[in-house]
């Protein structure tokens, strides 16, 4: 947003960027050699809906798409809201390469049909003595760990080791005021 | 699936009544210094004043207004609402405050995005729904995105210069006047540049509402939200009835909400456009969603 458009007050919302999604394929051996977390086999994309009827066309545009692509790698997907009002689109694979590339597609035709701006993250489970989230914002092109823990609580010493350990294989996101947390994710 | 366009009206609309607010305000500097000095003191002095109004903006508006900054822990859910919308918007995440009142209404302040506050109250939150809240806070997020408050104090800042000289000359009359007639000129040129700035500032606070509620609609993806949420606050909405048609016999389902006939020059001096035309502009952007 830079300065002129501040003083129009022109409104635009940033778009999706998903060059660096692919990175966490690699990372995932890394975080299990050295973390001893594996791939919780399943991942998910979170999406803000909106009230157009072309909405809804795409949205049965993805769904098509995702039984199509789905049946290929034999993921488990299923779409469905939370409290928030935002759409997930949630993804079952013990084969992460898999999960990796659903996601991609997804992310890829979101964007193809003009829901870029709509787009909020992606996120891949993993699973080791706690359960372990990395959450790609698509606006800041970056992944971050979330682990929750118990009510509302995150356990940011986790966090941070696991941003030192994966530093050089993840475009982590820089700005820990950005590693936003998202309760209650649906897997 | 296209997006809304650039307004270019509104954007039109707005540049133009900056450059006429410049131009009232080059002309007051001229004609200040023309004549002569003691009023340089008097500018330095306001522009100190309103340096430091600009600097502790966010926490004069939220001592002013009873706003209590709330932790995630107290209110998660209003704070993981405002953290979707600000990842989506990419904009930093602002404190989160909450005043205690039954009235229904919030507020954005901050010199900057990075030191921003959002408030609502505690009846905004009773009143609306969960998505009319997420509209009204993006509305406000929009403010901060905008940098209104930045805006509007560079844009009022002589004006209020102008409304100083006004009653201090009303009250002491001037220092040493140099120009033959100079207080009495001064005092006029001073009404004169007070009203008209004040007019076009109040006309650009208005545009920034209008760019606020689309931004509020491109976060959100549904201008009708908002919609809902203003007339909601605005205390049209218990107007329309919520009985079945088919309940309500012939003509009565027929309803007409009654167009405020406000004086227009009540509207020339208002900081907020009207509900009706905010609606009438949210509706617009709604039809070009679907086509």
């Amino acid at each position: 947003m830079g300065f002129l458009d501040a003083l129009l007050g022109k409104s635009k919302l940033p778009k999706a960027k998903v060059d660096r999604l692919f990175a966490i394929s690699t990372a995932s051996i890394t975080l299990d050699v050295n973390l001893g977390l594996k791939p919780g086999g399943s991942a998910g994309i979170c999406f803000k809906s909106m009230e157009s009827s072309r909405y809804a066309a795409a949205r049965l545009e993805i769904e098509e798409l995702l039984q199509y692509s789905c049946k290929e790698t034999g993921t488990e997907y299923r779409v469905q809201k939370d409290e928030f009002n935002y759409l997930w689109v949630l993804l079952k694979d013990p084969d992460f390469e898999d999960l990796v590339t659903n996601i991609h597609l997804i992310s890829q035709t979101l964007i193809e049909q003009d829901f870029s701006e709509q787009l909020l993250c992606a996120i891949y489970r993993f699973q080791g003595e706690s359960t372990v989230y990395w959450i790609y914002n698509y606006k800041q092109g970056g992944y971050y760990p979330f682990v929750p823990k118990g009510d509302h609580q995150r356990d940011n010493n986790l966090e941070f080791r696991l941003r030192s350990v994966m530093d050089s294989e993840l475009p982590i996101e820089k700005n820990v005021e950005k590693w936003y947390p998202l309760w209650g994710i649906p897997f | 699936m296209r997006k809304w366009n650039t307004d270019w009206g509104l954007q039109g609309r707005m540049l133009f009544t900056m450059f006429l607010l410049a131009a009232v305000y080059l002309f007051f500097l001229a004609f200040l210094s023309y004549q002569g000095a003691g009023m340089n003191v008097m500018i330095i002095f306001i522009g100190g004043f309103m340096f430091i109004q600009y600097f502790l903006s966010d926490k004069l508006v939220l001592m002013s207004m009873g706003a209590k900054v709330v932790s995630e822990s107290e209110e998660p859910q209003l704070h993981e609402m405002i953290s979707r919308l600000c990842a989506m918007a990419d904009i930093h995440k602002p404190r989160v405050a909450v005043v205690n009142s039954s009235v229904p209404n919030a507020f954005a302040t901050g010199r900057s995005p990075k030191n921003a506050v959002v408030a609502v109250t505690t009846g905004i939150m009773k009143t609306l729904t969960s998505s009319e809240l997420e509209a009204v806070i993006a509305h406000e997020l929009s403010h901060i995105k905008n940098r209104d408050v930045m805006v509007m104090t560079i844009a009022s800042f002589l004006s209020t210069v102008a409304f100083f000289l006004v009653r201090y000359l009303l009250f002491f009359g001037g220092g040493r006047d140099r120009q033959s007639g100079g207080i009495m000129g001064v005092w006029l040129v001073s009404i004169l540049v007070w009203v008209i700035s004040l007019l076009l500032i109040r006309t650009l606070s208005r545009y920034r509402e209008f760019s606020a509620d689309r931004g509020s609609a491109l976060i959100t993806g549904a201008p009708s939200h908002l919609a809902s949420a203003l007339m909601k606050i605005s205390g049209i909405m218990p107007r329309i009835p919520t009985d079945d048609l088919r309940k309500v016999e012939g003509m009565n389902a027929f309803f007409i909400i009654p167009a405020l006939s406000g004086s227009s020059i009540m509207h020339l001096f208002s900081t907020h456009p009207s509900v009706e035309k905010r609606i009438a502009a949210l509706e617009k952007l709604e039809t070009e969603l679907e086509m």
